[in-house]
């Protein structure tokens, strides 16, 4: 942003409102909403500073535009950059602009007429001027003698004048003292250097290779020139020094032609080219009949790397290479389904290679197998196509299994197993393979943590010290260790606090200050100490320790309510209750919630003890309420909004959700998260609450987050309407099965479920459905019958599966009867 | 990214010194604070070749050129001498491929 517009007049009280718009619009870089305005003030008053902003703005959306690859959009924008003297602000983007749209010659002039220009930004004007002069040798246009042939525009136009020379001198194989005599006359810090560097380098390549490989290093990869560099580099004896790309169609053709490589050759590559250019299987066509002329293993292997382009090509390789393993056809077919989007076909083709590689002996055998399913693992994530064989409700969960019974040393598979594990709430399993793998793997923190955890859900504290004793000497600043260690002492204080035994739970909490780390003090040990302490009646020491750990806890509305909360937990005597209420109303008093209060306020809230202790925790939050209120109006993102609606759902706060929702859909109309989070919070986070048009507009929602493959919100909607009533668990488990279901439905048992419906659907006659469908239109009939069938003996059946089946039915009623009214 | 093997120019096969050295000498040759790009690309080709699993992670779930640019390079006959003189027809599609790049990352960096 211009100076004259950072310090102007536009920060002072007096100034115009739309101009204060416009100058915060360049600031935040919306710089098209910066052209309107900036245009509309022009127009009103041309001042020279909003004149700036303006050609500003012009300049910034031509970049965005050029980043985005639209660069005619781009030059047009920078067009309206122009100054009277015919120069645009940024004559960089301008010629980039002009060479990506082809237009050689004008970008070349362009940049020509810029050398020695004092408009040109200092930091650009070198790269502009070796730009200038690559594009000047590729594509010559006129240059104008100079006036002045010691300026910077005059010496540019003798340096090109000698490059050309010389460059025509190499390519003509004129001598070399000759073409010498002609590079000597550019100078090192020309914008022409490259070029004189390239060919001193081709000129002594045969004697002195690595002198010329040294002379390239002159040349920076960013240079206009790297690529001819790098075709030279690939041409030096002793190979290329780093093929870090194969090289292009120009650097071969370089490459033979400066080697004088034999007709063979070159006839060779070019018929590669041509076979190259008409796609994967004509270029594996073409290589498997070179066997004879290039090493035959490499020409395998680079026809197996393309057979999962040409899968089509498969027949060929094998007639030209010999039949492929069982293994080596899946993998191939595997990564031709995955490269067509075909999740299904990739997963089942996996699936089988690795089942046939499995049985065989072998570390490596035993290790490819764990790579495969590991990869099913993570496509399962990302793919709701990828199901497993069904063995566990998860399908991520049972590739994991079988990566680990394959490959059991590969440790991160048995962290993120175990965190599966931990996340789906499969106890059993957690605790298992959490005791497993620290035996395995007694050395490593990750793995005794997620033990010392898996210990204290268990209650097996003893097992918990040892764990987190163990990890603390492998690393004794592991702050999440010690922080477990304190919380589980802690625990144990509220419960001797709860049986009335305040000298037992101030022994605990010297255990617990024994894991604390020096410099590193717990709030939450503070806090309770402070409390129990009172309890004690050691005052005043604990009074202060107690507001010690609430500063610590960030003070404020936060930290009182942290230490009212563990005050709740351990349902303590009101000797305490009066102190912390009253500090609480007067820190809410005080100032006016941040963010990261709140957000405080929602980890406390979210820990285990308190999601225990529901009403103790509702109580608080109704006390905080109208504080609460307040933060309505901050800028919530839609992760951070999903964390609070989870804290006010949990305590039933669903007049906070709704105002919460309210009026960050006023912020953000465009955002769907605010809307699913009103729909919640009119339901009260029921969904048999929940309207017709409600239920439809979330299944709208969960349909769009779908299609743009937003799988956690189109899984948190669909956990919504399916997660309340007395079958939810029942539902919730049945979720990755259903399609399983669905595609058995489809097949086999049309039938059956239609007699089971016809049971529960007496009084829903085909008659009925297709009224519903000329009154309702397929979709929302599909709705209505969802609705009924519900209803009935089957509506215990998952909600995919019961739309499923109304789906059917009313397509199967249209078919008979003719096609739907109206949609 | 170009595939590991490609950029570090080691065959498939190549086993953990073998991959390690020639990464180290390609590090020594491009230090990151002169040649800053080619290193992140030795780097992230070393990460992800560096241990056996990932050599078969590389191997078995991506396509690779390995192959494809030993046979090229093959053809090419790296052994023989340069002593001729290319044309000004290739000499001007390398200037060119030189300056599309460039503008290609000056478009890309504009933004920031």
């Amino acid at each position: 942003m211009s100076d004259r517009l950072r310090q102007g007049p536009f920060h002072e009280a007096s100034v115009p409102p739309l101009a204060a718009k416009a100058t915060e619009a360049l600031r935040l870089g919306d710089f098209k909403q910066a052209i309107e305005l900036f245009k509309r003030l022009v127009k009103q008053d041309a001042r020279p500073e909003w004149r700036d902003a303006l050609t500003e703005a012009y300049a910034g959306r031509a970049r965005i535009l050029a980043a985005k690859g639209m660069f005619e959009e781009a030059e047009t924008a920078l067009s309206k950059t122009t100054a009277p003297d015919g120069t645009v602000l940024d004559p960089l983007l301008y010629v980039q602009c002009l060479v990506k749209r082809g237009q050689l010659r004008k970008a070349a002039e362009l940049a020509v007429k810029y050398i020695g220009n004092n408009r040109v930004p200092a930091s650009t004007a070198p790269k502009l001027a070796e730009l200038a002069a690559a594009l000047w040798l590729a594509a010559p246009v006129p240059l104008a003698a100079p006036v002045d042939h010691k300026s910077e525009a005059g010496k540019w136009v003798e340096h090109a004048a000698a490059a050309q020379q010389s460059l025509t001198a190499w390519i003509e194989g004129k001598p070399r003292q000759e073409i010498d005599q002609l590079l000597s006359r550019i100078p090192l810090r020309s914008a022409f250097r490259a070029l004189r560097l390239i060919l001193k380098s081709l000129m002594i390549a045969a004697a002195d290779p690595a002198r010329a490989r040294q002379l390239l290093d002159g040349i920076p990869p960013e240079s206009a020139f790297a690529s001819f560099r790098l075709a030279v580099e690939a041409a030096l004896p002793e190979g290329t020094p780093e093929p870090v790309a194969m090289p292009s169609k120009a650097q071969q053709v370089f490459a033979v032609e400066v080697k004088g490589l034999p007709g063979a050759a070159s006839q060779s590559l070019v018929q590669w080219t041509k076979a190259e250019r008409s796609g994967p299987g004509a270029l594996l066509t073409f290589l498997a009949s070179q066997t004879s002329t290039l090493p035959a293993d490499d020409v395998k292997s680079a026809c197996l790397n393309l057979l999962p382009q040409a899968p089509d090509r498969l027949r060929q390789f094998e007639s030209a290479f010999g039949l492929l393993s069982k293994f080596d056809k899946n993998r191939v077919l595997a990564l031709a389904a995955e490269a067509r989007n075909d999740w299904e076909r990739a997963e089942q083709c996996w699936t089988i290679a690795a089942q046939s590689i499995e049985p065989a002996a072998g570390m490596e055998t035993g290790l490819s197998a764990g790579v495969i399913y590991r990869h099913l693992a993570r496509l399962a994530h990302e793919h709701p196509e990828i199901e497993g064989e069904g063995k566990s409700e998860f399908p991520a969960i049972e590739y994991l299994e079988l990566s680990l019974r394959a490959d059991p040393d590969h440790l991160p598979t048995v962290l993120q197993l175990t965190g599966l594990y931990r996340k789906h709430r499969q106890d059993r399993d957690w605790h298992r393979l959490a005791e497993d793998a620290a035996q395995r793997f007694p050395e490593e923190s990750a793995v005794l943590l997620q033990a010392t955890d898996s210990a204290i859900a268990r209650k097996a504290y003893k097992k918990a010290v040892g764990f987190a004793r163990k990890l603390l000497a492998l690393d004794p600043i592991n702050q999440a260790a010690r922080q477990r260690m304190i919380e589980l002492h802690i625990s144990h204080a509220h419960k001797q606090i709860r049986l009335k035994r305040a000298d037992l739970a101030w022994k605990e909490l010297a255990e617990a200050a024994e894991w604390e780390r020096p410099g590193a003090p717990s709030f939450l040990l503070h806090i309770n100490q402070g409390l129990v302490g009172r309890e004690l009646g050691q005052e005043p020491d604990a009074e202060a320790r107690l507001r010690r750990g609430v500063e610590l806890a960030g003070g404020g509305v936060a930290g009182w309510f942290r230490a009212s909360l563990e005050h709740a937990l351990m349902n303590a005597s009101e000797a305490n209750g009066a102190l912390l209420r009253q500090e609480l109303t007067r820190a809410q008093q005080t100032a006016a919630p941040t963010k990261e209060e709140i957000l405080s306020i929602v980890s406390a809230v979210g820990n285990k003890d308190a999601r225990e202790s529901k009403k103790a925790v509702r109580g608080l939050i109704f006390r905080i309420r109208g504080w609460l209120l307040k933060g309505g109006g901050l800028a919530w993102s839609a992760a951070e909004f999903h964390a609070m609606a989870e804290m006010f759902g949990r305590v039933d706060a669903y007049d906070l959700l709704a105002d919460y929702a309210k009026l960050a859909g006023r912020r953000a109309p465009e955002e769907a998260t605010w809307r699913y989070y009103q729909v919640v919070a009119r339901s009260k986070g029921d969904p048999a609450r929940l309207s017709f048009a409600e239920r439809e507009e979330l299944f709208g929602m969960e349909e769009v987050a779908v299609r743009r493959r937003d799988f956690h919100t189109a899984n948190r909607i669909q956990r919504f309407i399916e997660g309340s009533g007395p079958k939810s668990a029942q539902r919730r488990g049945s979720r990755r099965v259903s399609r399983a279901d669905l595609m058995d439905f489809d097949d086999d048992n049309e039938s059956l479920l239609l007699e089971l419906l016809a049971v529960g659907l007496e009084d829903t006659p085909p008659d009925m459905v297709k009224r519903m469908i000329e009154k309702l239109g397929r979709r929302q009939a599909v709705t209505a019958l969802v609705d009924r069938i519900r209803a009935t003996p089957l509506g215990d059946m998952p909600e995919p599966l019961l739309r499923e089946l109304a789906k059917n039915i009313v397509e199967s009623v249209i078919a008979t009867n003719g096609q739907a009214r109206h949609e | 990214m170009n595939d590991p093997f490609t950029v570090l120019g080691i065959g498939e096969d190549a086993g953990d010194d073998e991959i390690k050295q020639r990464y180290l000498a390609q590090v020594r040759a491009f230090p990151p604070d002169r040649e800053p790009e080619r290193f992140q690309a030795y780097r992230a080709a070393y990460e992800a070749v560096r241990d056996q699993r990932k050599r078969l992670e590389a191997k078995l779930l991506r396509i690779n050129d390995a192959a494809l640019s030993r046979l090229k390079l093959a053809v090419l006959s790296p052994s023989r001498p340069v002593c001729g003189r290319a044309t000004k027809a290739t000499v001007t599609a390398l200037l060119l491929e030189g300056i599309d790049r460039v503008c290609t990352k000056v478009s890309g960096s504009s933004e920031s």
